[in-house]
């Protein structure tokens, strides 16, 4: 199929950009496509005959986009208004189905339940984030350096985790943290801390943390090595020129100039932890009884519809996690835009 | 390459200064680090966090490896960190292709989850591929509204869009049906933008409008002019699509009730499950080896294509 090369084309894999769209081009998936520039018809009148065939041939562009479309609209938009017609009503045995417009809601937000979850998610956000930040922005100014020997090697087991499956992640910690026979028990034995139970309600967030930071710091690692790589040479060689020790162009030079990287995988972060679900589900098997039903909202979400059968209020949870979420994306778009990071 | 750098210096170019030999591992554009004054022995601490962040990195997929050489009872009891007799990788490996205590069988959901990947991946790059050039190559009237809607459904969580899949699934009886998995992962509204990017910066306009003035159909240049140029950005798509689908645990977990259905995400979780509750059932070294068969395609993926995820979390991280 890919096969086929048209006589005169330059071959298709000298062709790649090896680095993708410049920042400039971001204004362009707002504007609209990048070629109106070069089709403005001048007053001639084949032109004019043109500029109709054009419009025409545009509208073909349709069809290329119709089969999308019409996925997009039975698979994501129409459950998604199906969920919110749903969340209005209510199941009860005696009765039946009736329309109780907003009680979902009022119920999921009256919910204690629904609220420990998301204030657990809040700390777990609050902890790992920052924490993984840390640990990824410290490795990548280092390989961006150089001062790490070997970066290229170090770069890639970092990243090897990015490829686990999170539920293949979680079984493998869970072995390790497992209080009977899990090795990493043994070994806090051995450094004097007997009778450490990592599933008990005082470490279970703590070692969620560790398994989600395990999972993700490589992947947020190399975000933070491709936008350093972007930070002009000649702006470090001058500072190198000025004398300025190395930690002050890290903090001075190089943190600035990662500011937006560094914004935006914290809400890429903070959207994924207000869905935690895998990790804390997978322990929970490993007979944990300090995870319960409501741990995280999307848990609760879970355990509400599955467990619980009460797929209205489910759908109402559902509804206000994802309006949290697209408040959340929508506020830090505004934000950085006014900051003119974007 | 040593030998053209020598025929560099004593030709073309006297005046070149000596090149540096290249080390191995390091970045050839990086500005050297004998530059920055540094203090002695920060390469060294440097190296040695690298060291132990990689033993972090690396300790559960050792871990893994070595387990699933075991017993039940061995991983239990011998040492975590080395191999103990009776050697039963072999048993173990057999084990996962026949239905274990009536649970399921692992090779089966590996079958599933290939499918799965391959069918919902392989379209969702399909249908991202028009999308991509259909959305940057034409301004059809509403271009600008779709392409909003897509980008806006970028944000809408994967949490907050299963729950609302199944209880349509309920209604048009697609609960444990393949199709309830494949088809909601070929909507990729990522896959769409990094196509609609890949699309600007690979195919000219004028490469476009000359085959036009040939009289090739708008189709006839996508098939055969467009899409060859497109092929990196295809493999980053498609790439993306089937990690994604591999990786998915919430949607198969809550859509499918028979086990022979279940990807190798939700087959692993079950038996997790039942090895912790269920005391008959050697289930803890399948679990183990489950899990290690589950990896390795991925990282051997991972690192053959690097090329292409590198491009595609650039893309992606520009995306949002």
């Amino acid at each position: 199929m890919a096969g086929w090369r048209a006589p005169d084309l330059p071959q298709p894999g000298a062709r790649q950009p090896r680095t993708p769209a410049p920042p400039e081009q971001e204004s362009t998936i707002v504007n609209g496509t990048a070629t109106t520039a070069q089709r403005r018809p001048l007053p001639t009148r084949s032109l004019l005959v043109q500029s109709a065939w054009a419009r025409r041939r545009d509208r073909k562009g349709f069809w290329f986009v119709a089969p999308f479309l019409a996925f997009f609209l039975v698979l994501m938009l129409a459950p998604l208004i199906y969920a919110i017609y749903t969340s209005l009503y209510t199941t009860r045995i005696i009765g039946g189905t009736t329309f109780t417009g907003a009680a979902n809601y009022t119920q999921t937000l009256q919910s204690g339940e629904f609220w420990s979850g998301v204030i657990r998610v809040i700390i777990f956000a609050a902890i790992q984030i920052p924490v993984m930040l840390a640990i990824a922005f410290f490795f990548a100014t280092m390989f961006d350096l150089g001062v790490a020997k070997y970066g290229t090697l170090f770069r890639t087991i970092f990243f090897i985790p990015f490829a686990v499956p999170a539920v293949v992640g979680a079984v493998m910690w869970s072995f390790l943290l497992e209080p009977q026979f899990g090795p990493f028990v043994h070994l806090a034995h051995a450094l004097g801390f007997a009778n450490t139970d990592f599933f008990s309600s005082n470490l279970i967030l703590p070692s969620i943390i560790v398994i989600v930071i395990w999972e993700w710091t490589g992947y947020n690692m190399v975000i933070l090595y491709t936008a350093l790589k972007s930070v002009p040479r000649d702006v470090v060689e001058a500072a190198i020129l000025d004398d300025t020790p190395l930690w002050k162009i890290i903090v001075k030079v190089k943190l600035p100039m990662v500011r937006p990287a560094i914004v935006l995988l914290v809400f890429i972060n903070t959207i994924g932890a207000l869905q935690l679900f895998t990790e804390p589900q997978i322990l929970s098997y490993f007979e944990t009884q300090a995870i319960s039903v409501n741990f995280t909202p999307t848990l609760y979400i879970y355990n509400t519809a599955i467990a619980g059968g009460q797929t209205q209020l489910a759908a109402a949870a559902a509804v206000i996690l994802g309006l949290v979420i697209v408040v959340i994306s929508v506020g830090s778009l505004f934000l950085r835009r006014r900051r003119g990071e974007i | 390459m040593s030998a053209s750098a020598t025929v560099l210096d004593q030709g073309q170019q006297p005046a070149a200064p000596p090149r540096e030999p290249r080390r191995r591992w390091a970045d050839p554009d990086a500005i050297p680090i004998e530059f920055y004054g540094l203090c002695r022995g920060t390469v060294t601490l440097v190296t040695t966090l690298c060291v132990l962040f990689a033993i972090f990195t690396l300790i559960p997929i050792v871990w893994l490896i070595i387990n699933s050489t075991k017993t039940q009872a061995n991983i239990f009891e011998s040492f975590g960190f080395w191999f103990a007799s009776p050697f039963v990788f072999g048993r173990n490996f057999g084990l996962l292709f026949q239905n274990v205590d009536g649970y399921g069988i692992y090779f089966q959901w590996f079958g599933n989850t290939v499918l799965y990947a391959v069918l919902g991946g392989g379209g969702a790059t399909a249908l991202a591929a028009l999308a991509g050039y259909g959305f940057a190559r034409f301004r059809f009237p509403g271009h600008r509204v779709l392409f909003f809607v897509v980008i806006g459904a970028l944000l809408v969580p994967i949490t907050a869009i299963t729950l609302p899949l199944y209880l349509s699934y309920a209604k048009v009886h697609l609960i444990n049906s393949i199709w309830g998995m494949i088809l909601p992962a070929m909507v990729s509204p990522i896959g769409v933008y990094l196509m609609k990017v890949f699309v600007e910066v690979s195919v000219p306009v004028e490469l476009i409008d000359a085959a036009r003035l040939d009289g090739a159909g708008e189709f006839k240049i996508f098939w055969r002019l467009a899409l060859p140029l497109m092929v990196p950005g295809l493999m980053t798509v498609l790439l993306l699509n089937v990690v994604t689908v591999w990786n998915n645990y919430f949607l198969p977990l809550i859509i499918f009730s028979q086990n022979q259905l279940y990807p190798l995400t939700v087959g692993l979780g079950l038996w997790s499950e039942r090895a912790q509750n269920s005391g008959n059932a050697e289930l803890f070294p399948l679990v183990v080896l489950g899990g290690l068969v589950t990896i390795v395609p991925l990282i051997a993926l991972f690192l053959i294509l690097q090329r292409y995820w590198r491009s595609g979390l650039l893309l992606g991280s520009i995306a949002n």
